[in-house]
């Protein structure tokens, strides 16, 4: 593997029953590198991560750089009605300082008040669940991370400050990032590389290359306005 | 105090507390009944047990597991909810149980017998109440996070599947020794009420974990007083105390 290597897939294939989910995909990620997958619903795309994960099995190669240690914010998280789980001991989870807690939810927008961190989880809306996912992903500093749609049910201005925030902070630490989304805004112009997916490879490369209205007809089935 | 008597006591509140720790996690894996279903597929074990007139528990041990060791195969081999073989499984052992059982030791199998208690007995079961609920304790957060989402536990490098058959494992034991207690038909009870108050009034895990601890201890503490006071069985009474307290938590609530 290349140096600057940390992720290298090889004919990628997965199944699920009799179903290929993913076919024949190949790509790599470098260091520091940020890559935004994008597809319609059912492409593959959480499915991909997961696999990447180690969370699903595959036939083909998936090599990781030696020491990789992964932040993960999932497609789908539901605190469990009336679990009486708080904001600090969800951290505490993780074993991080508190220094890298409040780190980690200022960053996010949520200041770390005393108050808040005793707030039930399930009592929070699920954007608020969602800022606190990603802000649990980024506290112990993982040099790469797997973001599923994270802006799944976050208001306009606060995927804005989000994204705006994750784009500063992957410009400044440079973390490598791998971002599954829908959305082809300013992330995507900021991406190192597009991996356009349906069960297969559609498009790789640069946002120039990828995002052109031509290919985004052929990724989504339809005429998309950029 | 007679020393029979305070081994019942003593007995009774370690389980209880051990058997209220576990609840906590039960409830949050929505596994609340399966506690009660372990319960009854122990019978067969109880009633020979019974029968050779030795302590229910060490019967219904192997019993527990042989039952979870068949639930684990059947639902390799047959696809179906493993609320559906648990189902199958414990009103077989009941089935079976009740073929055997002598009518004279029903009660004693449905509804359990605090009051025959010996010194062996008491080591036994103390020890592995507190070992079961270091080990419960040990990998407490890493069973809420992987019931909340598995793939976040195993990211975080949770071997999620070795986690639960230690958790079965302790679900096992903790019946097993709660059958003693309340009996077959009340185990379930002993596991999930303490745990249910003890959500109400939680702000926060560590008062809902020690929470239904302490509850769960106090309710077979109560029980056996009512039962040496009124001379009514200590199983029933456990988990009356147990259902006041919930009823008593419902006041205070958490929002």
């Amino acid at each position: 593997m290349e140096k600057d290597i940390i992720l290298k897939v090889e004919n990628l294939n997965v199944d699920f029953g009799e179903d290929r989910v993913i076919e024949d995909l190949s790509f790599d990620l470098k260091e520091k590198e940020l890559l935004v997958i994008l597809g319609p619903n059912g492409a593959g795309k959480s499915t991909l991560l997961k696999t990447l994960l180690g969370l699903i099995p595959y036939q083909g190669k998936i090599q990781w750089k030696n020491d990789v240690h992964i932040g993960y914010v999932p497609n789908e998280f539901v605190i469990p009605e009336g679990l009486p789980l708080n904001l600090k001991e969800f951290f505490q989870f993780k074993k991080d300082s508190p220094e890298k807690i409040f780190q980690a939810l200022e960053w996010v927008g949520i200041k770390a008040s005393e108050k808040n961190l005793e707030k039930r989880l399930y009592t929070f809306s699920s954007g608020q669940l969602r800022r606190t996912l990603i802000a649990w992903a980024m506290s112990d500093e993982p040099n790469i991370l797997f973001l599923d749609e994270p802006m799944l049910c976050i208001d306009i201005h606060g995927r804005e400050t989000i994204y705006d925030s994750l784009v500063k902070l992957w410009e400044e630490k440079k973390q490598s990032i791998i971002l599954v989304s829908h959305e082809i805004g300013e992330v995507c112009k900021k991406a190192d590389k597009i991996l356009a997916l349906d069960k297969r490879k559609l498009f790789y490369g640069s946002p120039e290359e990828v995002i052109t209205p031509q290919n985004l007809a052929k990724i989504y089935g339809s005429s998309i306005s950029l | 105090m007679d020393l029979q008597f305070l081994y019942s006591l003593i007995v009774g509140v370690f389980i209880g507390g051990v058997a209220g720790y576990l609840g906590s996690l039960m409830i949050t894996k929505r596994m609340a009944l399966v506690g009660d279903a372990l319960g009854h597929a122990a019978l067969p074990g109880i009633a020979i047990a019974l029968i050779y007139g030795f302590n229910p528990s060490w019967g219904a041990i192997p019993a527990l597991f042989f039952g979870i060791l068949l639930i684990w195969f059947l639902e390799i081999h047959t696809k179906l909810p493993m609320e559906a073989l648990t189902g199958i499984v414990f009103t077989a052992s009941v089935a079976i149980a009740f073929l055997f059982l002598p009518e004279s030791e029903v009660s004693i199998a449905l509804i359990g017998d605090i009051s025959k208690i010996n010194l062996f007995d008491t080591i036994v079961s103390v020890t592995l109440s507190l070992i079961v609920f270091l080990i419960l304790k040990k990998i407490f957060s890493n069973m809420i996070l992987a019931s909340i989402s598995e793939d976040l536990a195993r990211v975080e490098h949770i071997n999620t599947k070795k986690h639960s058959f230690i958790y079965l494992v302790c679900i096992a034991i903790v019946v097993a020794l709660g059958i003693k207690v309340t009996g077959s038909l009340l185990m379930g009870a002993l596991v999930i009420t303490p745990a249910a108050a003890a959500r109400n009034m939680a702000s926060n895990l560590f008062q809902y974990s020690f929470g239904a601890l302490i509850i769960g201890a106090i309710s077979c503490l109560l029980g056996i007083l009512f039962f040496k006071a009124f001379s009514l069985p200590a199983g029933p009474l456990v988990i009356l105390s147990a259902s006041s307290i919930f009823l008593i938590s419902l006041f205070f609530k958490k929002r």
